[in-house]
């Protein structure tokens, strides 16, 4: 095939304006479809036939834009060299980590290209969003450079010099760098002072703030999250926000959302979380899932709510997760409680969702204490009154709470009077239980409504 | 500076290779790297879709237990409790 043929995928995504088809013609996976287009030349030739077929493939544009798409693809056909010599060793099995370095630096650069044209306004304004893909997949290819490079660590250097080499490399060095790619990319999106919105870079800040997201959580720099939140809360020229894709939208509130969670600020994140979920697309279950990873220990706090058997069942991995754990707190079962999150605590710790589940013991023994309010019966009826205005007791002995919260640990533990006095004033003052402890009496009494918010008693 | 790398790494590999030692942490790791991998919120299939394809035609109504079962004679806790709170009431 010519080069001429292998391009007419990009002139007619250039044509039509469609940066996500243009990005397709320079999609790098699966590595097949890159044989065509590197098979139309050669390291030799290369920069000249792709220039003939620049010229000729895009009659009438300018001559500054038409050397930007020349570097462009004379650098993605050098990209293209590295991935295809890359995937024959790996079929061969001799893929080492300097194959995948230089798909790495090669990408990289090809990413750079299209910065510098974009960033001096020579190829339209609409490529930003080629760019995003072009980067993300740089993000992989650092991914991929990064584990090449720590399996060929311990054998690269004898055990003497191992420690200078860790404080020399850095284990993710390819993705740090990458991380400093992506932030001159958004400041490029950010600082697009066209007062045109329809034609502003900005509309590709979530996006691109996404990519930084995604590298900062697995270089584990969250801090440089909020840093990113905060610049564009910042920004006040942005277009409205509901207009931007719902790809855009939704991942960027997945990431606020699980950021303010980690911050413990769970009522933002909550908000955040369920809005990603709401507008989630249907068929992406994976990213649901996440979703729902920090969307329900999140409504424990806040709401203190369980998600509903119904919604674990669609999601199977969340019933491994939060399963028994959930099902102990709505039986009020403190021993259960305490099993399920001592068998969990390894899965939690990874997820980062473990402090959060600690708090909703609270909740598994308001359940509890609950079941002993209704275990009290009602009032009887005095004269005059129907059945309708028949009333919960609400003075129960502390003898009564006492006992269930012995039956409820498990039997074994022992609880003395004076622990479980200390646990109803917990319950009190954190707003799950209303009413006073009377020790004169040795009785709580509760409110006549509502003893137990949010749980129709 | 990188070539200087990949020199020592071929020259050093043949003699690690017979020191499962040093080999030993790169294939613990992989399953690490796995499981971090599995965390990652995914590139969504298309950019935008309609409200049809999302969460919203179905509201929230099911993400929340909103049912207590309190009515739930198979509670066996509740009814062992409700047998032992008798019992103290006899004492008194």
């Amino acid at each position: 095939m010519s080069m001429e043929a292998a391009l007419t995928g990009f002139q007619q995504a250039y044509y039509k304006h469609d940066a996500l088809d243009l990005a397709n013609c320079l999609k790098p996976t699966p590595v097949d479809r890159l044989y065509d287009f590197w098979r139309s030349t050669n390291e030799v030739r290369v920069e000249h036939n792709v220039k003939h077929a620049i010229t000729y493939g895009l009659g009438g544009i300018e001559r500054a834009e038409a050397q930007g798409w020349i570097d462009v693809f004379v650098h993605f056909w050098r990209a293209s060299d590295k991935i295809i010599k890359a995937d024959q060793a790996q079929n061969q099995g001799r893929l080492s980590e300097r194959h995948a370095v230089e798909v790495y630096e090669a990408w990289k650069d090809l990413v750079q290209t299209f910065q510098k044209y974009i960033g001096n306004g020579t190829l339209p304004h609409w490529i930003i969003f080629t760019l995003y893909f072009v980067a993300n997949d740089l993000r992989k290819f650092a991914i991929k450079a990064d584990t090449q490079l720590a399996k060929a660590k311990p054998v690269t250097f004898s055990a003497g010099l191992s420690d200078d080499v860790v404080a020399t490399t850095p284990k993710n060095q390819k993705l740090e760098e990458a991380a400093r790619v992506f932030s001159r990319i958004f400041a490029l999106c950010m600082s697009d002072r066209n007062p045109n919105l329809s034609e502003s870079r900005k509309w590709a800040v979530y996006c691109i703030a996404n990519l930084q997201f995604k590298t900062y959580f697995k270089l584990k720099t969250i801090t440089l999250c909020k840093n990113l939140i905060k610049s564009i809360e910042a920004q006040a020229d942005m277009p409205p926000w509901n207009l931007y894709p719902k790809a855009h939208r939704v991942t960027y509130m997945y990431y606020c959302g699980v950021i303010a969670f980690l911050q413990e600020d769970y009522n933002k994140a909550e908000t955040a979380l369920f809005n990603s979920w709401a507008y989630c697309y249907k068929g992406s279950t994976k990213n649901r899932e996440l979703i729902l990873t920090y969307l329900i220990p999140c409504r424990l706090i806040t709401k203190s709510e369980i998600p509903s058997a119904q919604i674990l069942q669609e999601f199977p991995h969340l019933q491994t997760l939060f399963g028994d754990l959930v099902s102990s707190i709505k039986r009020g079962d403190l021993a259960g409680f305490d099993k399920a999150f001592a068998e969990g605590e390894p899965e939690f710790v990874r997820r980062r969702v473990f402090l959060t589940l600690e708090r909703s013991r609270d909740i598994a023994l308001r359940n509890l204490l609950r079941k002993v309010f209704l275990a009290a019966g009602y009032e009887d009826l005095k004269e005059g009154q129907t059945e309708k205005d028949r009333m919960r007791r609400t003075r129960i002995p502390l003898a009564h709470f006492a006992t269930a919260l012995r039956m409820g640990s498990g039997g074994g533990q022992t609880v003395d009077d004076e622990e479980v006095e200390c646990l109803l004033a917990n319950m009190i003052y954190k707003g799950l239980m209303k009413g006073y402890i009377s020790r004169e009496h040795a009785m709580v009494v509760l409110n006549k409504k509502g003893a137990f918010p949010g749980t129709g008693v | 500076m990188s070539g200087a790398a990949q020199g020592s790494a071929a020259t050093t590999k043949a003699v690690t290779d017979d020191k499962s030692k040093n080999g030993e942490p790169a294939v613990e790791k992989k399953p690490a790297a796995q499981l971090e991998e599995d965390d990652e919120f995914e590139d969504f299939p298309a950019e935008d879709w309609t409200e049809e394809d999302t969460q919203i035609p179905g509201g929230n109504t099911h993400l929340w237990e909103e049912s207590w079962d309190d009515d739930d004679t198979s509670d066996e806790f509740a009814v062992q409790l409700r047998e032992e709170l008798k019992k103290l009431g006899q004492t008194k």
